[in-house]
């Protein structure tokens, strides 16, 4: 019933996503270096895939550079949580219809289960690990997250959070109504919506873009 | 500028402390279950069936195990004997764990769609998913009975299925609804929905020797160690079930469902842990759901107002086997005085999954019905809702004759109509506008029933002040972990923030299940118990410095353990608890009170007057609930569960094909649940109450209230823009294309 469509890092939340990343694997892989290991399995439709090859790539997560080899398949969400232990990033369903896998690349919002992990070399990532200072300091989105009570299970947090920051750096944070369009990409299923939108009015402030 | 987040407490409520696993959750440092890093994990996907009813004649399992990467298939040819039979939750006499009775891959036959057919094995995940997709099965297809209407389903009743069940009955209802001067007689449907916690259901199992380690998002860490050791025929002793942070369960995730015991199975013939995370699709599947309804109701009333009559018959869906029901009408013929009142529960068993509990299973769907029958009564006789409920209200249950401990219903009216400005309404359907919108106003009751279980925990206090409270409770987002620290604080004299809190461990004390909102109630009882014992210890010294106290006893950390009851409840209830089973009680089922929550919610809704989109423009809810430990995760949980409420009135929906009896909107995209954008104004009034007799700390429970009542209140707004009554939920624009 919502009123307009939702868009998180360019992605319709209800537009039709079945595939997971895997299935998206199928028709990048040839963009990217695959060092192949085992040999080519063949799918039922007779087009040569690459099941279970490996990928050697170097992520900048954080700011540290992260060395993996992994299945070309592996999503960007699955390589931090399985094979990095960052496992703040949540998956909710694993098919860009939920945001608690929401991260940022190269500044931008991104639901990380419909990223290859592959897609994400070269560029900046930051997960809700990330997020609070060297010091530990919170972010000023975790502040207000945690004072206005904007979560109650807390796996739909991380990203809301990171949606949050982006929500306000891209400008996109001028009033409740406008913070309600532009985060129903990240679905809380306890429903703190209320709490969310007045965690992000109040981290706004703080953040310099009131 | 004023936080609504942390309401002002008022007469017997507790500080809005925050959360304090705040930090843990907007730093990514919550450790879920399935965030819990394994020794080189396999990965486990489920392969399920795509009919719902037959058997399996035979698999070809050669493309899926081709897939580089996997390790092995498990089907009923090489699992059948993994797993015993099991008795369910709460529906029986026996200890019972289990959400259904159907074991899946203990044979080849198929009871319902989507039952688990077989599991793959592999290296990676993206290598399990590829294969399980590649799993074919040749069927046996027989043709199923989807629900209600459906060709051989077959009808049973409530009160022959289980003794816990007794229709609620007195004088003669149907001769008052003859005679009646006044009367509403009307039938209503509610749909299938699943509870979709944002969280995935995750199993990971480890084995060391006979010992198994469960990392499981759970609602009872104990209940599902005795539900994996009844199903594996292992000894409950050599299970241990972590659940340290829940992401969300509404009911989901409290009887042990089928996957765990099987991937423990798995985890112990490959001598390797298994990690298995559900799909999104899959999870409609691997736990349960809330069943829908149809629902006939009666009202009758003289003129004045006053009920003479109230018949409630409800039908509700189960699968072949297993008898289960909800059976609201034990709430519904509490709610208002009547001299007259019948009732009836039967299920229909179709050939489906089990059903399960979700978010106030009996209250949503039934108080559905009695509150938009209330309504369609109130503009019947031409009285205003609210009025309607005063005429009605009573202090005295109509069934038993039992008071309640506490009832704040027409208060809790008073103080949210004021806030809505009630009085403001148009009374005539259709009437208001704003510019294209039709406006609306409706209200509806809210109850829930103060449910109290056994309960244990052990309490450490240290010379520095500070304190370790430990007890397996769960913390589901309600808040337990918060509102535990603030109890131990409050009666040891000590800050909250020098309160450690362990819970969701089955090595702790037990407690128990998060659910029929009893945690904080039974949980804090069992806490305040162990303090007060710690401060009687204390008591042996006179001085008023806690570490001259400690040094003067000679003792370097006291230690107390408690174990709590409900009031007039049996002791026994502590050793059911040790083998893992919650007796919860009191609602309408004492023998000398009956003790409910109570609340009223008033919402407005905009009709588009072409389109016919229906928008919520705002909600007040005002809630009386005993004493509120904490009025931020009070007011949070209410918020929830309305919201909640707002998804079964306007959008939630698992459709069915009926001839396959499948489900056919197995996403989050097409079962759609509530977003940002769909709620605008919402306002929660946390109406002051002191009962002391419902359990030893006065605490009724807040985690299902605000979603009773919610989806009538809706209903009757959209009657008011409108002037089209909906009975069938969810109400969706094509219900009000005229
Ligand atoms: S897990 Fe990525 S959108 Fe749901
Ligand atoms: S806090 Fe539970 S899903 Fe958002």
């Amino acid at each position: 019933m919502t009123q307009f469509l939702k868009y998180v890092a360019g992605i319709q939340r209800r537009q039709m996503l079945y595939g997971t990343a895997a299935t998206l694997a199928f028709l990048l892989v040839s963009r990217v270096v695959v060092a192949r290991q085992k040999p080519v399995g063949k799918a039922a439709g007779g087009i040569a895939h690459e099941a279970g090859d490996k990928v050697d790539l170097v992520l900048d997560i954080n700011g540290q550079e992260r060395h993996l080899s992994l299945d070309g398949r592996t999503s960007l969400l699955d390589a931090l949580r399985d094979h990095l232990d960052l496992t703040g990033s949540k998956k909710g369903c694993d098919h860009g219809q939920c945001g608690a896998c929401t991260v940022h690349v190269d500044g931008r919002r991104v639901l990380s289960c419909l990223t290859l992990a592959s897609m994400a070399s070269g560029k900046k990532i930051t997960t809700i690990e990330g997020l609070a200072g060297p010091d530990g300091g919170l972010h000023p989105m975790q502040a207000a997250f945690i004072e206005h009570d904007a979560f109650q299970c807390g796996y739909c947090t991380p990203g809301q959070i990171m949606s949050a920051v982006a929500c306000v750096e891209e400008g996109h944070a001028d009033d409740a109504a406008e913070i309600r369009e532009y985060m129903s990409g990240n679905i809380c299923r306890c429903a703190a919506y209320p709490n969310i939108v007045a965690a992000i009015e109040h981290a706004k402030v703080a953040m310099g873009r009131a | 500028m004023a936080n609504a987040a942390a309401p002002e407490p008022k007469e017997n409520m507790g500080q809005p402390m925050p959360r304090i696993d705040g930090r843990l959750k907007v730093t990514g440092g919550a450790r879920y279950p399935s965030d819990i890093r394994l020794k080189e994990p396999v990965y486990a996907a489920l392969a399920l069936s795509s009919i719902a009813l037959g058997s399996i004649s035979r698999f070809r399992l050669d493309a899926a195990r081709a897939v580089a990467g996997v390790i092995d298939i498990f089907t009923h040819e090489t699992l059948s004997d993994a797993i015993k039979e099991q008795v369910m939750m709460g529906q029986s006499e026996q200890a019972g764990y289990a959400a259904s009775t159907i074991r899946p891959l203990q044979s080849a036959s198929i009871l319902h769609d989507g039952q688990i057919i077989a599991i793959v094995v592999a290296d990676t995940f993206e290598a399990a998913t590829e294969a399980a997709r590649l799993v074919a099965p040749e069927y046996d297809a027989r043709t199923p009975s989807a629900t209600f209407g459906s060709d051989g389903v077959t009808i049973e009743e409530a009160a022959k299925i289980s003794k816990k069940h007794e229709d609620p009955k007195i004088g003669d209802a149907e001769a008052a609804l003859r005679t009646a001067e006044v009367k509403v007689d009307n039938r209503y449907s509610t749909p299938v929905q699943h509870h979709n916690p944002i969280e995935l259901f995750t199993t990971s199992c480890i084995w060391d020797g006979p010992k198994l380690t469960i990392f499981e998002p759970s609602q009872t860490a104990h209940g599902l160690r005795f539900g994996v050791a009844q199903q594996l025929g292992m000894n409950p002793d050599d299970v241990h079930v972590v659940s340290s942070f829940i992401g969300g369960a509404f009911g989901s995730k409290g009887a042990t469902t089928e996957r765990t015991a099987l991937i423990a199975a798995i985890a112990k013939k490959l001598d390797r842990p298994v990690k298995f995370v559900s799909s999104r699709a899959d999870a409609f599947f691997v736990s349960t759901y809330r069943a829908e309804t149809e629902q006939r109701v009666a009202l009758a009333a003289s003129r004045d107002g006053k009920l003479t009559a109230l018949i409630h018959e409800g039908h509700e869906v189960t699968s072949r086997p297993d008898g289960y029901f909800v059976g609201g009408t034990d709430t519904t013929t509490r709610m208002y005085a009547c001299p007259n009142i019948s009732t009836k529960v039967s299920v229909v068993h179709a050939d489906r999954k089990t059903p399960g509990f979700m978010r106030a299973p009996a209250e949503m769907p039934y108080m559905f019905v009695l509150e938009s029958a209330m309504d369609e009564l109130a503009e019947t006789l031409g009285i205003d809702p609210v009025e309607l409920r005063r005429i009605n209200d009573t202090q005295i249950e109509p069934i038993k004759g039992l008071a309640f401990t506490s009832r704040s219903l027409m208060p809790c009216f008073d103080a949210a109509a004021a806030a809505f400005r009630w009085s403001e309404r148009n009374r005539k359907p259709g009437a208001a506008r704003d510019g294209d919108w039709l406006i609306g106003q409706g209200c509806a009751t809210s109850c829930y029933p103060t449910m109290v279980a056994p309960a244990t925990a052990r309490v450490s206090l240290m010379p520095d002040g500070t304190a370790h409270v430990e007890t397996a409770a769960q913390d589901v987002g309600t808040g337990t972990y918060t509102v535990v620290a603030q109890m131990a604080a409050e009666r040891l004299g000590i800050d909250a923030r020098h309160v450690k809190v362990t819970l969701g461990d089955s090595k702790l004390p037990p407690a128990p299940v998060s659910g029929g909102s009893n945690v904080t109630a039974s949980v804090c009882s069992a806490v305040a118990k162990a303090c007060d014992a710690i401060n009687e210890k204390l008591r042996g010294s006179n001085s008023q410095n806690l570490a001259e106290q400690f040094r003067r006893l000679g003792v370097s950390e006291l230690v107390e353990y408690a174990e709590t009851v409900a009031p007039g409840a049996s002791p026994e209830g502590i050793d059911q608890l040790y083998k893992g089973i919650s007796a919860l009680g009191g609602g309408p089922k004492l023998k000398d009170r009956i003790q409910y929550a109570f609340g009223a919610q008033f919402i407005e809704v905009a009709v588009h007057s072409r389109t016919r989109e229906i928008r919520v423009r705002r909600m007040t809810g005002a809630f009386a609930a005993g004493r509120i430990m904490n009025t931020r995760t009070a007011r949070s949980q209410l918020m929830g569960g309305m919201i909640g409420g707002i998804g079964s009135a306007l959008l939630e929906a698992t459709e069915i094909d009926r001839r396959y009896a499948r489900y056919v909107n197995k996403n989050l995209a097409d079962y759609e649940v509530p977003v940002n954008a769909d709620i605008e104004a919402l306002d929660v009034i946390l109406v002051p109450e002191t009962d002391d007799k419902v359990n030893a700390v006065g605490v009724k429970g807040v985690g299902e209230l605000g979603i009773v009542g919610t989806a009538a209140a809706v209903a009757n707004a959209v009657y008011n823009a409108t002037g089209i009554r909906v009975r069938d939920l969810p109400i969706r624009l094509d219900a009000l294309l005229t």
